[in-house]
C-alpha cells in the first residue's frame, strides 16, 4: 500500500505547474544508517538533489512569483525501505535536502505511485527500474555513480541516443508523449535564462548516424523549444570519452531521437 | 526564442551501423507529434558514404569553424552587439552557407589524400579525420552543418563545446594537429602536446594544386625546438652560427609540429609501398632561414636520424620567404614568427603561426595585425 507523506519543512510547489522529479531512496541514501542513530548517510544523488534545488533558487531569483520549478519527491522502491518510513524522513530533514514529499511504496507499486503523482521525470540508479518506468510511460533516467559526484551551480542535462538501454525496446506512444512534456518544461525553464551563466545546460550527443543525424536531433530538440549549448557528433567514435569529460547528471533519450533503439 | 517552422524529419533505422532505409519504413505511426514528416531522399545515400575511422588509427584533423569558413561578419555581430544577438543573427542566416575560409583549401586536400588512399587501400583507418571543433554554441550547429553540406565536405565528426574549452576533447579525438583563429586556444593545445597553430584570413590567396596535398614547415622552433633561437637571439648570428658548427653532431630537439610531419610520412610511405612516389599526393617542404652549407646540415642530419624524409628542403640563409613559398604554393606553411607569417600572406601563402619558443617575446613587441 502506497502512503505520500508530506515534508513539512519544505514549501510545496504548485500541483499543476511544478515540474515533479522522483529521486529513489537508493539514489538519495546509502543503504546503511550513520553509526547509533537512525540517520541515512548521503549517496549519489546529493549533488543532483542540490543542483535541482540551485535551480528553483535561480528560478525565484528571477521571479519570486514563479511556479514552474522542480518539485522533489523521494520514493521507495523496496518494501524494506517502506518500512524505514520514519527515518527516511528524519533523514531527509536532517540532511536539509528539498524534498517536497515522500512516496513510501514497494516494488509492487512504485509505478503506480510515480503516475499518481505526476511524475515527470523519474530518477534511479537501477537500471530496471528505469526500463520498467519508461514501458509504463513515465519518463525515466539512469544515474550514473560515475559522473554525478561533483557538485555544480549548473544541472547538466544530456541527449543521446540509448541513454539507458543497449536493445532496442521501442517507446511506447505514452513514454514518447511523457518525455516530449518534459522536454518542453526544461526547455521554457532555461529560456527564463540568457546563455551565459544559466544554471541549465543541454548538451547532444549522437554517436552514429554523421552531422544530418546530429542536425535532426538539433532540429527536433529545438521544435520541443528546448535549445541546446553544446553538440557532439561523434560520427561512430567511442562515447566513453567524451561522457567523463562533459559529466552530465543525467542522459535522457527519449521523445526526440531518431535513431531510437 | 526564435520560432522556426521546421518540421522533425524523422528517420528510422532497424540497425545503426548500415542504414538500410527504405521510403515505406519512414513515417511510422509511433512518430505523429509534430504535424507532417518530410522524408529526406539523400538520407538513404548513406549507405555509399564511407565510414569514419576511428580515432587511434587516423591523423586526425581538428580545425575550428573560423578558420575552415569565413565568419567576420557574424565575428561583428558578436563584438558589437553581444551573444544573444550573434546566436539570433546565426540562426536567422541558417541557411545560407559561409564562404570558404584560410584552412578551406587544405581540408580539401586532405580529402583528396583521402579517396587516394581508399582506392589503394580500401580496408584501411589510416586516413585523415577531419574533425570541426568550435566553441560555438551550438544555436549555430545548423548553419555549420548546412555549410559542410554545401561544399561537400566530408566531416562527419564535431565538437560545439558552447564556450567551454576544446582542449579535453582534443585530447579524447587524439588530435594530431589543432588550426584555430584563436591564439589562446592554439597555445593551450601546444602546451597539452597538441600540434597546433593560429590561422588567419588573408585577402589574397594563390592558387593551390586539387590533386596534391603540399604542406610546408619553417625549421626551427616548429620542426625542431627553439635552442638554436634562442643563442640567436641572445647573442646574435655569429654565436648561432659557431654554436650551430660545434654541435653539428648532437641532434636538435624535437618542436611541436615535428608529429604531424611524421605522420604525414607514414602516409606517403603507402604511397611508395604501391610504387606511387613520384605520383604522390602529399609532398613536405621545409623552408628554412638556415644556410646549406652550414647551419643547414645539423637540420638536416636531425631529420635523418628522426628517420623523417622531407621532399625539399629549402635553405634561404635568411632571404625573405615569400617568393619561395609564392613558388611552392603549399596548402599551409607553419612557423613560428609574426613577421614571416605575415610576409607570406602578402603573398598569397595560407601561413599558421605556431605561437611556441622565444620567439614568442619578441611577436608581442612587434605590432601584429591579427586579422580573424
Amino acid at each position: 500500500m502506497v502512503s505520500t507523506v508530506t515534508n513539512t519543512d519544505v514549501k510545496q510547489k504548485d500541483v499543476d505547474q511544478a515540474v515533479v522529479v522522483a529521486v529513489t531512496f537508493a539514489a538519495v541514501f546509502e543503504p546503511e544508517t550513520e553509526d547509533g542513530s537512525s540517520i541515512y548517510r548521503l549517496g549519489v544523488a546529493l549533488p543532483l538533489v542540490q543542483v535541482l534545488q540551485r535551480v528553483n533558487e535561480r528560478l525565484l531569483e528571477k521571479n519570486p512569483a514563479e511556479h514552474q520549478l522542480f518539485d522533489v519527491i523521494l520514493i521507495t522502491t523496496e518494501s524494506w525501505q517502506q518500512q524505514q518510513n520514519s527515518s527516511i524522513i528524519n533523514s531527509t530533514r536532517h540532511h536539509g535536502l528539498e524534498v517536497g514529499r515522500f512516496c513510501f511504496s514497494t516494488e509492487e507499486d512504485y509505478i503506480e505511485s510515480l503516475m499518481q503523482n505526476n511524475v515527470q521525470l523519474f530518477l534511479t540508479t537501477d537500471g530496471n527500474e528505469a526500463l520498467q518506468a519508461t514501458q509504463q510511460g513515465v519518463p525515466s533516467a539512469l544515474l550514473d555513480t560515475n559522473w554525478v559526484s561533483c557538485p555544480s551551480e549548473q544541472l547538466r542535462v544530456l541527449f543521446c541516443e540509448k541513454a539507458i538501454f543497449q536493445l532496442n525496446m521501442g517507446s511506447t506512444e505514452a513514454s514518447k508523449k511523457s518525455a516530449q512534456n518534459f522536454l518542453a518544461h526544461l526547455g521554457q525553464m532555461k529560456q527564463k535564462f540568457g546563455v551565459f551563466d544559466s544554471p541549465l545546460c543541454f548538451t547532444l550527443v549522437t554517436s552514429h548516424g554523421g552531422k544530418d543525424n546530429c542536425c535532426c536531433a538539433l532540429k527536433s530538440l529545438r521544435s520541443l523549444g528546448v535549445s541546446v549549448d553544446e553538440a557532439y557528433c561523434l560520427g561512430g567514435a567511442p562515447r566513453g570519452p567524451i561522457l567523463s569529460l562533459l559529466r552530465p547528471h543525467f542522459l535522457l533519450s527519449d521523445g526526440f531521437s531518431l535513431l531510437e533503439g | 526564442m526564435v520560432k522556426m517552422s521546421l518540421d522533425a524529419v524523422q528517420v528510422m533505422s532497424g540497425q545503426v551501423k548500415e542504414l538500410k532505409v527504405s521510403p515505406s519504413s519512414n513515417g511510422d505511426a509511433r512518430g505523429s507529434w509534430e504535424g507532417k514528416e518530410e522524408f529526406d531522399p539523400s538520407q538513404l545515400e548513406l549507405t555509399a558514404k564511407p565510414k569514419p575511422p576511428k580515432p587511434e588509427n587516423a591523423v586526425t584533423v581538428a580545425v575550428s569553424s573560423r578558420v575552415l569558413f569565413r565568419t567576420e561578419r557574424e565575428q561583428k555581430v558578436f563584438e558589437q552587439k553581444g551573444v544573444e544577438e550573434y546566436l539570433r543573427y546565426q540562426i536567422e542566416h541558417e541557411n545560407e552557407p559561409f564562404a570558404p575560409g584560410p584552412a578551406f583549401p587544405f581540408v580539401k586536400a586532405l580529402e583528396a589524400v583521402n579517396i587516394r588512399l581508399r582506392e589503394l587501400y580500401p580496408q584501411s583507418e589510416e586516413l585523415f579525420d577531419i574533425v570541426l571543433v568550435t566553441y560555438n554554441h551550438a544555436h549555430v550547429g545548423i548553419r555549420l552543418i548546412n555549410t559542410i553540406n554545401h561544399h561537400n565536405l566530408f566531416i562527419e565528426r564535431f565538437c560545439m563545446t558552447g564556450g567551454s574549452s576544446p582542449i579535453g576533447y582534443l585530447k579524447a579525438w587524439q588530435t594530431n594537429l589543432y588550426l584555430s583563429a584563436d591564439a589562446e586556444k592554439v597555445r593551450e593545445a601546444l602546451a597539452e602536446g597538441i600540434a597546433a597553430a593560429t590561422m588567419f584570413m588573408t585577402e589574397k590567396l594563390t592558387e593551390v594544386s586539387q590533386s596534391q596535398l603540399r604542406v610546408a614547415f619553417d625549421g626551427d622552433a616548429v620542426l625542431f625546438s627553439d635552442e638554436s633561437e634562442r643563442i640567436f637571439k641572445t647573442h646574435g648570428l655569429d654565436k648561432f652560427f659557431e654554436h650551430e658548427k660545434e654541435n653539428e653532431d648532437t641532434l636538435l630537439d624535437h618542436g611541436p609540429l615535428k608529429g604531424f610531419l611524421e605522420a604525414l610520412g607514414k602516409l606517403q610511405k603507402k604511397f611508395y609501398a604501391k610504387g606511387q612516389r613520384l605520383d604522390c599526393p602529399i609532398r613536405t617542404y621545409l623552408v628554412t632561414a638556415r644556410s646549406a652549407a652550414s647551419s643547414g646540415i645539423r637540420a638536416l642530419k636531425t631529420l635523418r636520424a628522426w628517420g623523417l624524409e622531407i621532399d625539399e628542403a629549402m635553405f634561404l640563409a635568411g632571404a625573405p620567404k615569400g617568393p619561395m613559398l609564392e613558388k611552392i604554393r603549399p596548402h599551409i606553411y607553419f612557423d613560428d614568427q609574426m613577421f614571416h607569417v605575415e610576409g607570406a600572406a602578402e603573398m598569397g601563402t595560407v601561413a599558421a603561426h605556431v605561437p611556441y619558443g622565444i620567439a614568442q617575446k619578441y611577436n608581442s613587441q612587434q605590432k601584429m595585425s591579427s586579422g580573424k
